[in-house]
């Protein structure tokens, strides 16, 4: 019996239909006030009608959070932990680490971006999940396209994972208007294949993620300029770069490295202000967000017009692997300032593997 | 029945006089097939590409012949290719390129950029293009550049021809001039042979020296039903009307909805779409397409173009999802 999570945000999503943009905090009361609907019942149920394997057992959260929902089915399953009435993000993490205690090894979740800050607070990088799209807020690219997709990720759930992003939205500004991410952290996903094969051929050979990071970091590391600043922006690519370089670098933050030591740790502004005043040479090395493209102003708003002004495009690097970039329309940039924004724009090489390029249109 | 609008095959069955032919050819399965028939075959190809039967190449399928290009010829040379393009291919070149450069074409229009794409052909390279593109159905190079490639003797142009009798588009008559110029054809989708796998090679000069010891391993039903299909091209040219003007039906329609389409040069259609489980919805009522999130972007769907009827069972269901959407 493969042991698998079930854990469920029974206020996502509220916002949405009153015009909230989110329930991070308290905005849920403002919503229920409005009249506001849980809208996750319905997504977790269609999923749970849709998934067929027979050896799974479930540990899922108790009453709304999941066991509502699970004892409609016919699935073994266990309940853990307590709640209250009103739930909140305490109780999600509380809940995923008694579910870590019980050993599952995929975790399903229904929320949106803010539930998936909470469970990558829990799980890191740990178990691979399945994040069932529920929330006012999801442009995390960690989530299932919907419910039905999900189902068809549990039930063909391939050995292969993949990271993707997990996004910090600025909610009140999301309530303005303005659309404010940062990157939070990563989460593993199962990397499944759509049931619309071609039976033509086995698609989708692809080298793993994991081999294709460390070619482009054995590549970056044989071009590697002495004396030259090399700024690394966040990122598990960058990560895997440094850790090849022999220096601890954050996953998240902006570090940079000179002749294979690192010089500065989760850069600012400031930061990285004064670091580029010491040095002649500079490169700065970048990843772009799965799914939108972002390379510039989104998960890296440290690297501000003023520090790209010093820095110039010729010294700009970007390295994704094959498949991140190949389900990438273009590269983005948003800095905040158009001369910026235009200098970058055109095309751009990015680094995807072991002397493997490819050209693609920043807009 | 299930509808199969996933993997660009003819709707049309070969004609009576083909089958019957292939039917031929397996009463004599227990033979090797015969010298005499390939050359016979490349004959009929030959007359039918305007090209000398010595350029010619055959293979059970085109995906083994771009394979062997690959595997020849990116030793000592940068493989450029485009992105999206083939998706056996270019993970074949992603696997065994020791140098691989990848130029994405992207919306709205997925043009190839002549200047782009020239810039780099600055160091020994073979270049491998689909021509339409696939999954886009777009040509990517007209005559004019491939000019210009071919004129720069580091580069050895590779075109994928599979669709040029939807295209009408193809370089065959540059073979003789341009000793770094091969083409690949299928006789799978306009000649409607899916189902026996018969690719062939139109090669120039250089090409020629590293293929003259290419083993044929082309079986006797397969040469009998393709030198059969040769014989009368009418057939073939037929259904490629009835195909293009479906296509032209079918796109019409669908621009009548929310969808976006992508008009090509194939006998297939781009399409994006927001409609959360678009292809699985298709699925459930038995009308396969090609998922293309699988391996490119998500939210785009090849679809290829079927019979007037499967084209309409197709429709009636986009319809009514983008009226529940």
């Amino acid at each position: 019996m493969k042991k698998i999570g079930l854990i469920v945000n029974p206020i996502a999503g509220m916002g949405g239909s009153v015009g909230l943009k989110g329930t991070d905090g308290e905005i849920y009361k403002k919503a229920i006030e409005l009249g506001a609907k849980p809208t996750t019942p319905e997504r977790i149920e269609q999923t749970l009608a849709l998934v067929n394997r027979k050896e799974l057992y479930f540990i899922v959260a108790p009453g709304k959070m999941g066991e509502d929902f699970i004892k409609k089915f016919d699935f073994n399953y266990e309940v853990v932990s307590k709640i209250d009435e009103e739930t909140n993000a305490d109780d999600t993490k509380r809940v995923i680490r008694k579910m870590m205690e019980k050993g599952i090894e995929l975790l399903i979740f229904v929320g949106g971006d803010g539930t998936a800050k909470d469970v990558y607070d829990v799980l890191g990088l740990t178990i691979p999940v399945v994040g069932i799209p529920s929330g006012v807020k999801m442009f995390s690219p960690v989530f299932a396209l919907s419910s039905f997709a999900a189902a068809e990720i549990i039930n063909n759930e391939s050995n292969q994972v993949i990271e993707k992003e997990v996004l910090d939205i600025d909610e009140d500004a999301f309530r303005e208007g303005k659309l404010g991410a940062k990157l939070y952290g990563y989460l593993k996903v199962p990397k499944n294949l759509s049931l619309l094969q071609s039976k033509k051929e086995p698609s989708n050979v692809s080298k793993p993620e994991k081999i294709s990071k460390e070619e482009i970091a054995e590549y970056i590391l044989e071009n590697i300029e002495k004396d030259t600043l090399y700024i690394l922006g966040p990122g598990t690519t960058l990560k895997t770069i440094a850790d090849k370089m022999g220096v601890k670098k954050t996953l998240l933050g902006i570090d940079a490295v000179f002749n294979e030591e690192l010089v500065g740790k989760d850069l600012n502004e400031k930061g990285l202000l004064d670091l580029i005043k010491k040095y002649n040479k500079i490169k700065i090395i970048l990843t772009p967000i799965g799914g939108n493209g972002f390379i510039l102003g989104r998960a890296s708003k440290q690297f501000t017009p003023e520090v790209l002004k010093l820095i110039g495009k010729e010294n700009v690097i970007v390295v994704a692997t094959e498949d991140k970039i190949s389900r990438l329309e273009c590269l983005r940039v948003d800095t905040g300032n158009a001369k910026i924004d235009n200098n970058l724009k055109g095309h751009l090489k990015v680094i995807t593997g072991y002397k493997t390029e490819t050209i693609i249109e920043v807009k | 029945m299930t509808i199969n609008l996933h993997i660009n095959e003819n709707p049309y069955s070969p004609a009576k006089s083909i089958q019957k032919a292939a039917i031929k050819g397996l009463e004599k399965a227990n033979r090797y097939s015969e010298p005499k028939d390939v050359i016979e075959l490349k004959e009929l190809l030959g007359k039918y590409n305007n090209v000398s039967i010595n350029r010619i190449v055959l293979s059970h399928g085109s995906d083994l012949l771009l394979r062997e290009i690959i595997n020849i010829f990116s030793k000592d040379r940068k493989i450029i290719m485009v992105n999206p393009s083939f998706f056996s291919v270019s993970q074949y070149a992603l696997k065994q390129a020791l140098r691989l450069t990848r130029i994405q074409i992207s919306t709205p229009d997925f043009k190839l950029d002549p200047y782009l794409l020239l810039n780099e052909l600055n160091e020994p390279t073979l270049l491998i293009i689909d021509n339409p593109n696939n999954p886009t159905g777009k040509i990517l190079i007209d005559g004019g550049t491939a000019e210009k490639i071919l004129q720069n003797k580091n580069v050895l142009l590779v075109v994928d021809e599979a669709y040029y009798e939807f295209s009408g588009q193809t370089f065959a008559s540059m073979i003789e001039e341009y000793p770094n110029l091969a083409i690949t054809r299928t006789m799978d989708k306009a000649f409607s042979l899916a189902g026996l796998r018969l690719g062939y090679l139109l090669m120039g000069d250089y090409f020629k020296e590293h293929f003259s010891d290419f083993p044929i391993y082309l079986s006797t039903p397969t040469l009998f039903a393709a030198i059969e299909t040769l014989k009368k091209p009418e057939n073939m040219t037929a259904n490629v009307d009835k195909i293009l003007n479906e296509k032209i039906r079918v796109e019409k329609e669908l621009l009548k909805t929310e969808i976006q389409v992508f008009p090509g040069k194939a006998n297939f259609i781009l399409i994006k779409t927001n409609i959360p489980d678009f292809g699985k919805k298709l699925n459930d009522k038995e009308v396969i397409i090609c998922n293309l999130s699988d391996e490119w972007i998500d939210g785009y769907y090849r679809i290829s173009i079927g019979l007037r009827e499967e084209n309409d069972i197709l429709l009636s269901i986009i319809k009514k999802m983008c009226k529940n959407a």
